[in-house]
């Protein structure tokens, strides 16, 4: 079959389709418009309603800040406690030597 | 439902701003018969229509500080209809195989009927024809079908599909090309398999 036949077929098709009537109503159902309004203005109104979950994610950056903060304060001290810790393994290690090579 | 002409969309939108429901209902109702022709017209397998109309509807409203005016208002939701309808359509990728066991009787008289017969006289049965033509449809890619039905079915020029998808017009003749070419696969397709 040639093109032209099948482009005319397919014309022949898409004239009768247009030709069909639509029948259906095309007025809003009842109520719909009611719901959409509001539920559009619920929608804007979100933002708003949502300052708890922006307060969570600012304690949450609070928190890490003040986390990093007392870490970087008492930095001296947590490495002093790492390196006697460091002391201590190493005594404790020579002496277990010391036990053996007795 | 008052004409575009006599509906004041600029006041009914100043209202909506400043968050009136009634005017938020008014420009529902006025615009609701536009929306649902987009949406009869391009309705996904299996999305309700009524759904599809909410949720064109809320996008409108989401997007509402975007509108400029520099296109009458019904234009500017027709377009947020067509590509909501067009998302969805993208959404289901699977299309039901095209075939003949699938058509009524009716519908498979008819097609064989455009098929063989190389007269110019067109089928009778207008809603026979509707549904065989949504079915052909249905076989094209989404934004092929969009453009192929806006041309053919609703007799748009390209410029009139290029404003309402937002597509250049290049691009839509491409598409209506490609459109073309797997129609006429198609055709020859169910005519081998009618011969078979």
């Amino acid at each position: 079959m040639k093109p032209q036949v099948q482009d005319s077929a397919w014309q022949k098709l898409v004239a009768a389709a247009r030709r069909a009537p639509d029948e259906r109503a095309t007025t809003a159902p009842y109520g719909f418009a009611t719901r959409v309004a509001a539920l559009a203005l619920a929608a804007e109104r979100r933002p708003f309603g949502s300052l708890f979950e922006r307060f969570s994610w600012r304690a949450l950056g609070v928190a890490a800040l003040l986390a990093i903060g007392s870490v970087a304060a008492d930095y001296a001290s947590l490495s002093k406690s790492a390196d006697d810790d460091g002391v201590f393994d190493e005594t404790a290690v020579t002496s277990v030597f010391d036990v053996a090579g007795t | 439902m008052p004409d575009d002409e006599s509906f004041d969309f600029a006041g009914c939108l100043q209202r909506v701003r400043v968050r009136d429901q009634a005017a938020a209902r008014e420009l529902v109702e006025h615009l609701y018969p536009l929306v649902i022709r987009i949406v009869r017209a391009r309705l996904p397998r299996r999305v309700p229509e009524e759904d599809l109309a909410q949720e064109i509807f809320l996008k409108m409203f989401s997007r509402l500080e975007q509108y400029q005016g520099s296109v009458p208002f019904p234009h500017w939701v027709s377009r947020i209809a067509v590509t909501t309808c067009i998302d969805h359509l993208r959404a289901q990728q699977r299309r039901p195989e095209f075939r003949w066991a699938d058509l009524s009787e009716n519908e498979a008289d008819m097609l064989d009927a455009v098929l063989t017969n190389e007269n110019d006289t067109a089928p009778d049965d207008a809603l026979e024809a509707h549904e065989l033509v949504h079915k052909l449809l249905g076989q094209l890619k989404p934004d092929d079908r969009l453009v192929i039905q806006l041309l053919d079915l609703e007799q748009k020029t390209i410029a009139e599909i290029s404003a309402l998808t937002g597509w250049n017009q290049s691009l839509v003749k491409v598409r209506a090309f490609r459109a073309r070419r797997k129609l006429q696969k198609m055709f020859q397709e169910l005519k081998r398999k009618e011969r078979s």
